[in-house]
């Protein structure tokens, strides 16, 4: 499946902060979507659209971190950069301990919050690329079998065919045959990369 | 890897406090320490001061004993307390963070320094306190790393 293209969400209840970081980022050549609230933001928002977030602390009604709260409990990963005017320590801490990817106080240069966001773009895609990989290996596992997953457990832990055969209670070439199918199924090219996939998908 | 000294005592590390902070598990004694990483300084004095009702204080004489000391397991928490001389603190804490992934890790900084705090917090810092106007968050942190 095609990616759509990555944006930048920009909710600032400010016009003029709107409107200047709207003409910034196109400048550098980045889209953008502006919105005056967290709930307008909230009401539209897909978490399947790739971008990152830049958004205002200070807000009538839900504040930026109340936002990035109702984003995390959603289970959002989208990256957020945060902007503030009256930014303080504990503030900046508490967005950071809830998974903010940037904190930055106005006034900034503009050079930085392109740094920024290019990176928070970076991270996204990284992200996005790291759950399809999952994704993935976890659409392989579902289509095992019950007794070719106990085969891939217990090959995975390190325990040879003739193990494997003691403890399912199976011929040692039944073993080799499930193996097979694991490998084949799970597009596996070696124990190695099979041990690699488990890891990934790992609790 | 980080190889400048702290500016401290050229001896063995100092404890501070009286020893018995010991968790008993199994037979076999368990002492959790508090590691104070920071140059020879007023800072570093006053949170000395500040964790005296703390057992098993350390502050080791250089940084990679503090990352030794870290990376033993039996570290509480870490807090770096100062400024490290010429090493940046947001490197040492990225190497301790690498050390010990769950341990708690907390910065004391000047107040209003939001950018030194924010890229703490990225490099690994699990809070960042600052100083003044007093030491009592960093205290109850503490308190809570140790339990």
């Amino acid at each position: 499946m095609k990616d759509l293209p990555q944006a930048v969400f920009v909710v600032d209840d400010d016009d003029a902060v709107r409107d200047s970081l709207k003409l910034l980022l196109k400048s550098a050549g980045i889209s953008s979507e502006v919105f005056a609230s967290a709930q307008e933001f909230l009401a539209v928002y897909d978490a399947a659209q790739p971008g990152c977030l830049v958004l205002d602390v200070r807000m009538p009604g839900m504040s930026g971190l109340e936002m990035q709260h109702e984003l995390n409990l959603r289970g959002a990963m989208i990256p957020v950069i945060f902007i503030t005017g009256h930014g303080d320590i504990p503030m900046a801490v508490e967005a950071m301990q809830h998974g903010a990817f940037d904190f930055l106080q106005k006034p900034f240069r503009d050079v930085e919050l392109l740094d920024r966001v290019h990176r928070a773009l970076a991270r996204d895609t990284e992200t996005r690329a790291r759950l399809r990989h999952t994704d993935r290996i976890r659409e392989r596992l579902a289509s095992l079998s019950p007794r070719e997953r106990e085969v891939l457990d217990l090959v995975t832990q390190g325990k040879a065919n003739k193990m494997v055969a003691g403890d399912l209670g199976v011929s040692q070439r039944t073993v080799e045959i499930h193996r097979a199918h694991v490998m084949q199924k799970m597009e596996a090219g070696s124990l190695a990369e099979l041990v690699r996939m488990m890891m990934a998908v790992a609790p | 890897m980080l190889r400048a000294a702290m500016k401290g005592p050229s001896h063995n590390d100092i404890e501070i406090g009286d020893g018995n902070g010991v968790e008993k598990k199994g037979g076999t004694t368990r002492i959790r320490t508090v590691i104070v990483a920071g140059q020879s300084s007023q800072r570093t004095r006053e949170v000395l001061h500040a964790l005296r009702g703390f057992q098993n204080v350390i502050w080791p004489t250089s940084l990679e004993s503090a990352l030794a000391q870290a990376g033993s397991g039996d570290a509480a928490c870490l807090v770096i307390a100062d400024d490290l001389r010429e090493e940046p603190i947001d490197e040492f804490l990225q190497e301790a963070r690498e050390l010990q992934r769950n341990l708690p890790i907390f910065v004391i900084t000047a107040p209003h320094d939001v950018a030194e705090a924010v890229s703490a917090m990225r490099h690994g810092a699990t809070a960042v306190i600052e100083i003044p106007p007093s030491y009592a968050a960093l205290c109850a942190e503490v308190s809570r790393a140790m339990q």
